[in-house]
C-alpha cells in the first residue's frame, strides 16, 4: 500500500507535467495552425510554397526526432542552457501547429463559395466574411478531426521523456527502475485513459451544442 | 435617379468566351427579365455587374460611379460604397446557416451599415412581414422549406437598402409549387418601384412583370423589347426556337 501511494504520488507529478506541455500546446498551435493553414491557401506562391514545405517536413518526420533536435540541437551547435522544458514546447507546438493547419484548410475549403459570396454582396469585406460568417461553420466540420488531434496529443506528451521531460511516462519508468516493478508502466495508462475520456465527453458535448443546426 | 450601365462587357473563363461585348442599360424603376438557354452567359453578365465575376473589358456605371472602366477596377475602397447599393439574390439562397432568420437579415446592416440593433430588427421584422415569413423569424434556414428560404435571402438582401436587386435564377432551385411564392414577393418588390434584372426561366414572370426582356444567346443580346415584342413576336430565329421548346 505503501509502495502503490508512492507510485501514484509520483505519477500525479507527472500529471501535472504532462498536463501542462497540453494545454500549453494547444495554447499555442491552435492560433498559429489557423496563421500557418491561411498561408498555406496564400494566392502569393512566396507564401504559399514555404510554408507548405514546412508542414511537409514537419508531418514528414517523426516527432521523437524533432523533440530531440529541438531538445539537444542547441546544445550541438553550442548554445548552452536550452532549457529542455521550452524545447519540447516549440517541437509541440510547432507539430501540432502544422496538423491544425491541415484540419483548418480542409474545413476552411469545404465551405461553399455561396457564402462568400453572400457576404460580399451584403457589403462585408473579406475578413469580416470569414469571421463572422465562414469561421464558425468552419468549427462545427472540424470537430471531430480536431476530437482525434487532441487525444493523439495527449498519448504524444509521452514522447517527452525522451529528453528527460519528468511527465507521467518518465516517472511510470523511473519507478520501475528504482522499484524493481512492471505494474507501474501499466498503472500510467489509467492516467492516459482519464484525460482521453474527459476530452472525449467535451468534445460530444461540442458536438451537440452545435447540431443546432445542418449545412 | 438610378441608372445602370453596361457597355461592350467582355470575359471568357480560360479559353471560352462567355460574354461577347454586351451592353446594357437599366432605368429606375425598370423591372428587366433575362432569358436565354443554359450557357448563353445571362448568370454570368449578372454577377459581372456586381464584380462577383470581373470582365475582361468594358464599362459599367452606377449612374456616375464606375465599377468598371474600361476592364479596370477602381480601388476596393472607392468601389465598395457603389456596389453597396447593388443588392443579390442567388439560386442556392446562400443563407448562412448557423444564424436565424433575424440574425441573418440583421447582420450586414448591423456590421456594415452600423445600425443599433433595435433600428436593424424594427427593419427585419417590417421586411419580414412584407415577405410573409413573420412567424419565422427564430427559424434556422435548415429548418425553412426552399421557397420560405429564398424569401428571406430577399429580405437579407433589401436589409441593406439596395436601389437595384439582381436575381440569379431565383427560382430555379425550387420545387415547381414553391416557386409562386417567391415570384410574389419578387412581384410585390416591382410594384413598389424597385430597380430589378432578373435572370430567370419563368416565362410568366417575365410576361407579367417585367417591363422589358432581354433574351442572350451565345454571349451576346439578341433582343431586347417589351415582353410583348420579344415573347409574342421575336424577330430573332434564336429567340423563336428557344421560346417554342420553352412553352410547348
Amino acid at each position: 500500500m505503501q509502495l502503490f501511494m508512492k507510485v501514484t504520488n509520483s505519477l500525479l507529478e507527472g500529471l501535472g507535467v504532462t498536463f501542462k506541455i497540453f494545454c500549453l500546446t494547444l495554447l499555442m498551435a491552435l492560433p498559429l495552425g489557423l496563421l500557418i493553414s491561411l498561408g498555406a491557401m496564400s494566392k502569393y506562391k512566396i507564401i504559399r510554397y514555404p510554408i507548405r514545405t514546412l508542414i511537409w517536413v514537419i508531418r514528414g518526420t517523426p516527432l521523437m526526432l524533432q523533440l530531440i533536435i529541438f531538445g539537444l540541437g542547441p546544445g550541438l551547435l553550442g548554445i548552452m542552457g536550452m532549457n529542455m522544458f521550452v524545447a519540447v514546447i516549440i517541437a509541440f507546438v510547432l507539430n501540432y501547429a502544422c496538423y491544425f493547419a491541415e484540419i483548418f484548410r480542409g474545413g476552411i475549403e469545404s465551405i461553399p463559395r455561396g457564402q462568400y459570396e453572400a457576404g460580399a454582396v451584403l457589403g462585408f469585406t473579406k475578413t469580416q466574411t470569414f469571421f463572422r460568417i465562414v469561421l464558425m461553420q468552419v468549427v462545427k466540420r472540424i470537430i471531430p478531426p480536431m476530437g482525434n488531434e487532441f487525444l493523439t496529443l495527449v498519448k504524444d506528451t509521452s514522447l517527452a521523456n525522451t529528453i528527460m521531460i519528468y511527465e507521467i511516462t518518465w516517472n511510470a519508468k523511473r519507478m520501475m527502475n528504482s522499484e524493481h516493478i512492471l505494474w507501474p508502466l501499466f498503472y500510467s495508462g489509467l492516467f492516459y485513459l482519464l484525460l482521453c475520456g474527459i476530452i472525449t465527453v467535451i468534445f460530444s458535448y461540442i458536438e451537440k451544442k452545435l447540431d443546432y443546426y445542418h449545412g | 435617379m438610378v441608372e445602370l450601365r453596361a457597355e461592350n462587357i467582355y470575359k471568357s473563363f480560360g479559353k471560352l468566351s462567355v460574354l461577347k461585348g454586351i451592353s446594357l442599360s437599366v432605368k429606375e424603376g425598370e423591372v428587366v427579365a433575362m432569358l436565354g438557354p443554359s450557357g448563353s452567359g445571362k448568370s454570368t453578365f449578372l454577377r459581372c455587374l456586381n464584380k462577383l465575376e470581373r470582365v475582361d473589358g468594358g464599362t459599367i456605371t452606377l449612374d456616375n460611379d464606375f465599377i468598371v472602366k474600361d476592364g479596370k477596377y477602381p480601388a476596393e475602397k472607392e468601389l465598395r460604397p457603389t456596389l453597396k447599393r447593388i443588392g443579390m439574390v442567388f439560386q442556392n439562397f446562400n443563407l448562412f446557416p448557423q444564424k436565424t432568420v433575424l440574425q441573418n437579415i440583421i447582420e450586414a446592416p448591423r456590421v456594415v451599415k452600423k445600425e443599433s440593433r433595435e433600428e436593424a430588427t424594427e427593419y427585419a421584422r417590417k421586411l419580414l412581414k412584407d415577405v410573409g415569413l413573420s412567424e419565422k423569424e427564430d427559424y434556422y434556414p435548415c429548418q425553412l422549406s426552399g421557397g420560405q428560404q429564398q424569401r428571406a435571402a430577399i429580405a437579407r438582401a433589401l436589409a441593406m437598402r439596395p436601389e437595384i436587386m439582381l436575381f440569379d435564377e431565383p427560382t430555379s432551385a425550387l420545387d415547381p409549387e414553391l416557386t409562386g411564392e417567391v415570384l410574389a414577393s419578387m412581384r410585390s418588390l416591382a410594384e413598389k418601384n424597385m430597380t430589378m434584372i432578373v435572370v430567370t426561366h419563368e416565362i410568366g414572370f417575365a410576361k407579367g412583370v417585367a417591363d422589358r426582356v432581354v433574351f442572350m444567346d451565345n454571349g451576346v443580346i439578341v433582343e431586347d423589347g417589351t415582353p410583348q415584342q420579344v415573347l409574342d413576336n421575336p424577330q430573332n430565329e434564336r429567340t423563336k426556337q428557344f421560346l417554342n421548346k420553352v412553352l410547348k
